[in-house]
């Protein structure tokens, strides 16, 4: 469906963008995932027309979308990071507007709307001013305003950013409905769970470059299926690092302030020797978490940083 | 287009008491300005302290200015009213008045005032005016009498100089010595300058523009909202939110000075002179470039605070220049007229006050209308190359 070749988007000297190429399959939900200042915005804006590329090629069922743009907008609804709609206005009359633009009206546009209401779940305060509602059902109009014209793809950038979980999880169970519904989805998030839980395939992207794909369980091959074990000290020295990195069967291990995170095949096994070492030494163990593996581990171990970073 | 118009439409009602607050400043400061200026005459007070033949004259001969107001006054009276500020000076006829009159000598007048004014520079040259004038006649009935009285002895001599003075004055009256000759060419002109309607036509060009400039900026309010991004990547064109943003300032803006065209005419009894259809031509035409000039500013800033900055300062400036607060009649200054020519006020200044104060025809307002339009277009190309997408 939409096919993105050796993208590129440099603001001066900076590179944002710095040729990635990816594809989305009709009836998907694509995943990019990233910590902010990835480049997933940028690679967003590129792909819903609203920046230029720096070079590079976008094909939208196989037309490239620079050359002619009309073909993607009017069959494209983008859900932008930040909530892009009219404060003073009232929630049916955003969903009017931005319905007019894509050539809705009279019985059609008030049909959808009120389907829209039905999907984000705001049947009762649409007829409210936008700035009379809570962060969450400001995201939830957010998102109905891209859904009135249904549109073939769905591109969410960060849709649940600064929202109660109660709300979260509506707007994720809203974009498994969508894409139930055949719509094809491209989700951006830098929570690795959301992406985790909604996605079949995924980019993970780092400094403007893709540095994964693949699906989730493609991913986590990766790193070979190892167990993640997340140590949280008392406090933290180099020797404690030393001696705990000497012990038999860690695969990797990485430490940030008080915390060392450790890759294994087999966590039984050398879990008591890393514990017996660290009382050893005179340290105090605060937790231990022992995790299989995630995406999370999958970009620890690509980029040697957390993904909240 | 339409859904663009819709939203602007549907946004004004949180703006309606701005156009309303900028009608009201229009109006109300044509009343105040147009009308006080017309009536205001200082007063000046007269203390006769001579109450001679001559001293009586006098304050008669400055009785007949109309640029002040002369009272009789006491001593007292006048140092307490000036001392307040209830009048602008007061002007003290000394006793020996007329004995200096009489001897040619010059005349002892003075004047009591708080601070140095330009109205009293008027008042001062005035005094001297007057008093040249009553010391002249008094110096040819002097002469006329000495000559009349050595002629027939018999002559009462006061009676003939008496007789003589004021057949000078007389003289001053009906036949002035210079005439001048004036006429107005190829104008048609009815009448000249007039305070109220300057101030009605400049004040509602002025006011008018702060709130077609902030109509067409609330595109920088969608940036601030992120709501110009999204519409940006929908079917519609930029071209179509510009211009339907434009429409609706647009109007919004003839709104605006259409109902301060029709309370001028109704409330003040404005006249707005024999071609209405030139004067509304003017108009729609100034509407257009100010619209543009609107954009032009969206376009040079990222926000709608910078908008806010930067609008006061040019409007005030510019309407100062284009002749909005005083006419430019009064302006020599060739590098201030030039660049009064750059702004559109003062073309829409011309149409209009040509029509309405100097009595012209549709024909007045061709030239401004053509000049107003081509700023506007200028003014429109640039601005939609600097509207960014972004």
């Amino acid at each position: 469906m939409l096919k993105v070749e050796n993208l590129q988007k440099n603001f001066g000297n900076i590179m944002a963008v710095d040729g990635i190429s990816f594809e989305v399959r009709k009836g998907e939900v694509f995943g990019l995932l990233g910590p902010n200042g990835a480049g997933k915005s940028t690679t967003i804006s590129v792909l819903s027309t609203l920046l230029p590329p720096s070079d590079g090629v976008v094909l939208f069922e196989g037309k490239n979308i620079f050359e002619e743009p009309k073909a993607i907008q009017s069959k494209l609804g983008v859900v932008p990071q930040d909530i892009a709609l009219y404060p003073t206005l009232s929630g049916y009359e955003n969903l009017s507007f931005w319905g007019n633009l894509y050539g809705l009206t009279g019985r059609e546009l008030k049909k959808r709307i009120e389907e829209v209401c039905e999907i984000i779940g705001l049947s009762e305060r649409i007829k409210d001013r936008v700035d009379k509602y809570s962060g969450g059902m400001k995201r939830r109009l957010n998102i109905g305003a891209a859904l009135l014209h249904m549109p073939e793809l769905l591109i969410m950038d960060e849709p649940t950013v600064g929202i109660d979980p109660q709300s979260r999880n509506h707007i994720l169970d809203t974009v498994l409905e969508l894409n139930r519904q055949g719509m094809t989805i491209i989700y951006t998030s830098h929570y690795m769970e959301e992406v985790e839980y909604l996605c079949s395939r995924i980019c993970i992207m780092d400094q403007g470059k893709i540095i994964a794909a693949g699906s989730k369980d493609e991913l986590v091959e990766m790193i070979s299926g190892k167990t993640e074990i997340a140590l949280l000290l008392e406090s933290m020295d180099q020797e404690i690092v030393k001696t705990v990195g000497s012990i038999k069967g860690i695969d990797s291990m990485v430490h940030q302030e008080n915390q060392i995170l450790i890759r294994c095949e087999n966590a039984d096994m050398i879990l008591a020797d890393i514990i017996a070492s660290i009382t050893a030494s005179g340290n105090h163990l605060r937790s231990v978490d022992v995790k299989k593996p995630n995406l999370e581990a999958v970009f620890l171990h690509l980029t040697g940083k957390a993904l909240r970073d | 287009m339409l859904s663009i118009i819709k939203l602007r439409v549907l946004r004004l009602r949180e703006d309606y008491w701005i156009y309303l607050i900028m009608m009201i400043m229009a109006f109300g400061l044509t009343v105040i300005f147009g009308v006080s200026f017309d009536d205001y005459k200082p007063t000046v007070l007269i203390v006769d302290e001579n109450k001679s033949s001559y001293s009586k004259n006098l304050t008669s001969e400055l009785g007949r200015n109309e640029a002040f107001e002369f009272v009789e006054s006491s001593w007292e009276d006048a140092v307490e009213q000036v001392r307040e500020g209830k009048v602008l000076a007061a002007v003290l006829i000394e006793e020996g008045f007329e004995t200096s009159v009489k001897a040619g000598d010059s005349v002892p007048l003075g004047m009591m005032r708080l601070k140095e004014d330009t109205l009293l520079l008027t008042l001062k040259q005035l005094l001297t005016t007057s008093a040249s004038k009553m010391t002249g006649g008094v110096r040819i009935a002097e002469i006329t009498a000495d000559y009349i009285v050595a002629n027939h002895p018999t002559a009462d001599r006061d009676t003939v100089r008496d007789t003589a003075y004021h057949s000078v004055i007389e003289g001053w009256e009906y036949k002035n010595p210079i005439s001048v000759a004036s006429a107005i060419i190829n104008t048609n002109a009815g009448s000249d300058y007039d305070s109220l309607k300057h101030s009605m036509i400049g004040f509602s060009l002025f006011f008018s523009m702060y709130t077609m400039v902030f109509g067409i900026g609330t595109i920088l309010y969608d940036k601030q909202y992120r709501t110009w991004q999204r519409m940006m990547i929908t079917p519609v064109s930029k071209a179509s939110i510009l211009g339907g943003s434009m429409i609706v300032t647009y109007f919004a803006g003839a709104l605006q000075l259409g109902i301060l065209v029709l309370a001028g005419k109704y409330l003040l009894d404005i006249d707005w002179g024999s071609s209405m259809a030139g004067i509304l031509l003017v108009v729609a035409a100034f509407i257009f470039s100010t619209t543009a000039m609107g954009l032009l500013l969206s376009g040079l800033v990222k926000t709608q605070a910078q908008l806010s900055s930067i609008t006061p300062v040019l409007l005030t400036s510019t309407s100062m220049l284009g002749g909005c607060m005083w006419p430019l009649d009064i302006v020599n200054n060739k590098i201030l007229l030039f660049l009064a020519q750059l702004t559109p006020q003062k073309w829409a200044m011309q149409g209009m006050e040509n029509i309405a104060s100097k009595g012209m025809g549709f024909e007045a307002a061709v030239i401004p209308t053509l000049v107003l339009v081509a700023m506007g277009l200028i003014f429109s190309v640039a601005g939609v190359k600097l509207v960014k997408q972004v």
